[in-house]
């Protein structure tokens, strides 16, 4: 174990003992369950209905905001909960978006089995390469994913016959703006969906990726990722496998990613290495998550809204200060609040600390 | 013939390199931050001597210390007030740090000077020797000769000197530098420091080989961390070994097969070390998982 990691315990190891502050936790606390369902079926339906009177941008910079938090709370399974820090959702998302994109573009599959294909290809993948990578701890693993990202960006680029190289991929034209004429509240629904497909799947990426997050956030399988972030020798001592949890969450985390990739590619239409396999793609998971706060279940959902709706805004006024603006923002956040927005409210006592959260 | 010649053009390119990943490699030794900034400063040194070149007209051999000293200073105000809060603090934290930086200064760098590429073309070192055959680049192996003079100062410094044998101490073992009497605070500004600056010599050295971009950060930093995994984290020599062996492998490729990829030999490289031999071929076995 690197000396790193035995000399400090993580900031959210801190935010998870309970006991510390002395706050009662609220009554209110086991429904937290409960709550979530409601909001849940309340968002959703929101989100369902809302294509039908928003305009085109809005759908798009609504898919953005559905995709980071797909990326981000996948991002969180292992990285969050378990503690290794992992730069492999570029990787995985090129690696998604490419195969999506070329089954579309040699028109071998319709375009749901392939984001499907494209996210269990890359699950695979994951435990395929997991086994021998999550070997490696602290700065290793990290420098590790980082040259995998890198890797498959070159390989992708170089392997020219079946990808077209740096030419980048032209997906088919998508024609599916079908006129509203059924009759029925129903009919007129399927039109809509018909129209938005991209923002649908989406969405129910996104909802699956967080159904997952609460599971592993409320489970025994959470405890033991917990455990192996704060002391992994400890961890194994007390008998948890960590080799099959890691690769659990590993093989979890990377299925997002990738068929986030595959629709993203759908929906934009053109896809080339240096775009899709950006380092970037693993920075916005991660700053996403540490904004909201990394190892929770609601910290990636909130710093998916604001960070995406905060550049987007920056964007708008000035292409150029994006960068500067984003580096600056990940400064302060790692700086001033290193355990979220959710640990910033757990310490004002305005959240409960709950394993719910 | 020709195979010689890819490696010995190979051998200098790689000098370069390892001035530059020596920088991170100290960094990384020290505090256990790897510095994902140190393009940045990389690029920063070659703007530097870019526009000291271009705007003053000043040999782009004499900038170099000038570009040494800017980032020097810069680097030891950024370890005063950022880097140094997240030392001992979980790897994700340094890790984000270094990178807000690093994507700060490149956006900085964007809107100040565009994504434009531009060159050094000072006349004296266009063109090559020609030694018993082989044809030397005159840039490169100017560049080679005082990367190798800056790094082997380094070492000197490092093995011979109070200062950077209390800098050794750190490396090794924080807490008991510490007990020893030794400023730890002051040992890891004057590292960033003086990482910075041999980051900013290397980028003065490359604006003289290669054309310079804001980007260009980026496409160094991989193949420094292929570098000192190689070589062992935290080893001296064997990063400056590992940058030797780094340059000539990259060459030969982009000879025999393309240039494509030869950019996947320096990740490669660095997965197959880690899965292989974590700590390194020169490093402390079992340093690694």
């Amino acid at each position: 174990m690197s000396s790193a990691t035995d000399r400090s315990p993580s900031p959210a190891a801190d935010a998870d003992s309970t006991i510390v502050r002395g706050r009662p936790t609220p009554k209110w606390e086991p429904y937290l369950g409960w709550g979530y369902l409601v909001i849940l079926i309340l968002a959703t339906g929101f989100l369902l209905w809302f294509p039908s009177s928003a305009t085109a941008y809005s759908v798009s910079l609504a898919l953005i905001v559905l995709m980071t938090i797909s990326l981000a709370t996948s991002w969180n399974y292992l990285s969050g909960f378990g503690g290794y820090t992992s730069f492999g959702h570029a990787g995985f998302f090129g690696i998604g978006s490419y195969t999506g994109g070329l089954l579309l573009h040699y028109e071998r599959v319709s375009w749901i089995p392939a984001v499907v294909i494209a996210g269990l290809g890359a699950g695979v993948l994951a435990l395929l390469i997991g086994y021998p990578v999550l070997r490696l701890r602290g700065p290793y693993f990290a420098i590790a994913m980082l040259a995998f990202s890198e890797l498959c960006r070159v390989l992708v680029t170089a392997w020219d016959s079946l990808t077209l190289g740096g030419r980048g991929v032209y997906l088919p034209i998508l024609r599916f703006q079908r006129e509203e004429d059924g009759a029925s509240a129903w009919d007129r629904f399927g039109v809509q969906v018909h129209n938005n497909q991209n923002y649908y799947a989406m969405l129910v990426l996104a909802i699956v990726a967080v159904a997952i997050a609460y599971a592993i956030g409320t489970s025994r399988f959470g405890l033991e990722l917990l455990a192996i972030r704060d002391d992994e020798v400890a961890a194994q001592a007390m008998g948890i496998q960590t080799t099959r949890v890691k690769l659990t969450a590993f093989g979890l985390s990377a299925i997002f990613p990738a068929a986030a990739g595959a629709i993203y590619a759908r929906q934009v239409g053109y896809i080339d290495p240096p775009t899709v396999f950006l380092v970037i793609w693993s920075i916005r998971s991660i700053a996403t998550a540490i904004l909201g706060g990394q190892g929770t279940i609601l910290g990636p959902i909130i710093g998916a809204v604001v960070l995406t709706l905060v550049s987007e805004r920056v964007w708008e006024t000035d292409p150029n200060l994006y960068q500067v603006i984003f580096g600056g923002l990940i400064v302060v956040v790692v700086l001033f609040m290193p355990g979220g927005l959710i640990a910033l409210l757990q310490n004002r006592g305005i959240l409960p600390r709950s394993r719910r959260l | 013939m020709d195979t010689l010649q890819v490696i010995l053009s190979g051998l200098l390119l790689g000098g370069v390199y390892a001035l530059f990943a020596a920088g991170l490699n100290m960094i990384f030794g020290v505090m256990r931050v790897i510095n994902l900034a140190h393009g940045e400063l990389m690029m920063l040194g070659a703007y530097i001597t870019f526009f000291l070149f271009s705007q003053a007209g000043v040999n782009p051999l004499l900038s170099i210390p000038l570009s040494a000293a800017a980032l020097l200073v810069l680097g030891v105000i950024l370890q005063f007030t950022l880097v140094e809060r997240v030392v001992n603090q979980p790897l994700l934290s340094s890790l984000l740090l270094t990178f807000g930086l690093s994507t700060l200064m490149m956006g900085i760098a964007l809107n100040l000077w565009t994504s434009n590429f531009r060159s050094v073309a000072w006349s004296p070192l266009t063109g090559s020797w020609d030694v018993f055959g082989l044809a030397v680049s005159k840039s490169r192996l100017v560049a080679f000769g005082i990367a190798l003079l800056v790094t082997g100062g380094t070492y000197l410094f490092l093995q011979k000197s109070t200062f950077g044998k209390a800098i050794r101490a750190t490396s090794q073992h924080p807490e008991v530098a510490q007990i020893c009497g030794i400023d730890v605070r002051r040992v890891r500004l004057a590292t960033f420091g003086l990482g910075s600056a041999m980051a900013a010599i290397s980028g003065s050295l490359i604006a003289m080989i290669f054309t310079i971009s804001p980007e260009m950060g980026r496409m160094f930093i991989g193949k420094a961390f292929a570098i000192i995994v190689l070589g062992g984290l935290g080893s001296f020599t064997g990063a400056f070994i590992g940058a030797l062996a780094l340059g000539t492998s990259e060459t030969l490729a982009a000879y025999w097969t393309d240039t494509q990829l030869a950019e996947a030999v320096a990740y490669a490289v660095l997965l197959l070390v880690l899965l292989i031999r974590p700590s390194g071929l020169f490093g402390r076995a079992g340093s690694g998982a």
